[in-house]
């Protein structure tokens, strides 16, 4: 058995690892302690978590300004609703990149993205959406999603990942594949429909 | 909502999780899941589905200012003694909140100063008038106070009690056009005493347009690109003229 590192032991990156069983329990630990309201452990969970959460608001957001400021209203939510995670059995960092994605998406449908519309876009490879995937970030859990991902139709798999990585509406979809609106939603939700039934499987 | 067909519930959850579900309906289903245990618990399963999507992309550092400001707006909301928040249904996100109420004896101060300094300096000395009072959130005094003579050629800035200053930061001020068009930047501003500036002839006419002025954070020296890049800290009404 693996020994219980302290929360803060910084030895290892858990960005990189995000699987790791300690991994789930130390940000557990952490929230735990932010309900608490101890602010060095919300520092410690920024510290851990927010390189990533921010990646995936730049996504959204494509503007960095925008979107740093977006990850602090993130993590002022997070510290408010820490108390909210025990009743949830799930994965912290689930919690936390939901809790990301869910602002990014509302700021960038809200008048406040258009403050920042001159500014620079942030420059992001783009992403793999036919055959090989990189996965190799995302930890041992997204195996099963990455299997099911597969089974998707190409036209599928490009719907949800631009909707869920990008957040893309339906329009935007339709717009950047240059399909009718109709077509867009049923793909994403028969998509969404196999994803959950081979993940169920 | 009267949905109990556990089929429609989860695809509801799947596109709202997405972020295809979206305005009023997204709203609507926010309040559904909040308050629904059964739709709570599809939400959290589609997240977990979901999450390693995103959890692929390669990490990006974020700047020193952005915990700054978190600590700032963690210390104003856990009050000594009061209930811990968390115990409550946690409120949804705050938006900004809107533009403090001006400090009007500040401002009728900083205007007094202000036409006292450019008596002293000037031969005709135009007059100056209170333009915007730039307080950021949550914070019991000005930053910086505004005041502008009656033809928007001359602008003074003066800093105030609640400027804190962040190492190799510059702060810009940016007229926000009502049209829609983009902010335009008047200039820097100073991070100690008073400071006067005469605007060139575009930005006074963008000041004219503009009912709201902002303050970015920007590198040393102002924004690289002429357009705000760092977080917008502060946005104010514009002193209306008659």
């Amino acid at each position: 058995m693996a020994p219980k590192a302290p929360p803060n032991a910084a030895g290892r990156s858990p960005i990189a690892n995000p699987d790791v069983d300690t991994d789930d329990l130390e940000l557990t630990q952490l929230i735990a302690a932010c309900a608490a309201r101890n602010p060095q452990a919300l520092r410690q969970l920024y510290d851990r978590t927010a390189p990533q959460l921010l990646a995936c608001m730049v996504r959204i957001l494509k503007r960095r300004a925008l979107a740093e400021e977006a990850l602090q209203d993130v993590f002022v939510s997070i510290w408010q609703r820490a108390g909210q995670f025990e009743s949830r059995r799930g994965r912290p960092r689930a919690w936390l990149m939901s809790i990301a994605r869910y602002r990014a998406i509302d700021v960038l449908r809200s008048e406040r993205a258009e403050l920042y519309r001159e500014a620079e876009i942030e420059q992001l490879p783009q992403l793999v959406t036919e055959g090989g995937m990189d996965w190799t970030g995302a930890g041992r859990s997204a195996a099963a999603l990455a299997r099911c991902f597969e089974l998707l139709t190409a036209d599928q798999r490009r719907g949800i990942e631009l909707a869920f990585v990008e957040g893309a509406s339906h329009a935007d979809i339709a717009r950047v594949t240059k399909q009718p609106l109709g077509t867009v939603k049923s793909w994403i939700r028969r998509g969404l429909a196999s994803l959950r039934q081979c993940l169920e499987r | 909502m009267k949905h109990d067909d556990p089929k429609l519930i989860d695809a509801l959850a799947a596109e709202y999780v997405l972020g295809t579900l979206n305005g009023r309906a997204r709203r609507r289903f926010e309040r559904w899941r909040s308050k629904e245990w059964h739709v709570e618990r599809r939400v959290q399963a589609w997240e977990e589905r979901l999450s390693g999507l995103a959890l692929r992309l390669p990490p990006m550092r974020p700047s020193p200012h952005v915990w700054t400001q978190i600590e700032k707006r963690i210390a104003r909301t856990a009050p000594r003694g009061a209930a811990p928040a968390a115990s409550r249904p946690a409120p949804p996100v705050q938006k900004r909140a809107p533009w403090q109420a001006i400090a009007a004896g500040l401002v009728l101060f900083a205007v007094l100063l202000g036409g006292y300094a450019l008596y002293r300096d000037s031969a005709e000395p135009p007059q100056m008038l209170a333009l915007a009072t730039l307080t950021t959130e949550g914070a019991s005094q000005p930053s910086w106070t505004l005041a502008a003579d009656t033809e928007l050629r001359h602008v003074r800035a003066i800093v105030g009690g609640g400027f804190t200053r962040e190492a190799g930061k510059s702060y810009e001020l940016w007229a926000i056009p009502d049209n829609g068009s983009a902010p335009v930047s008047l200039g820097l501003m100073p991070v100690e005493g008073t400071e006067d500036r005469e605007l060139t002839d575009s930005q006074r006419t963008a000041l004219q347009g503009a009912s709201k002025v902002a303050i970015s954070v920007e590198p040393e020296g102002g924004s690289p690109t002429g357009a705000p890049t760092g977080p917008v800290i502060i946005v104010a009404d514009r002193v209306k003229r008659a």
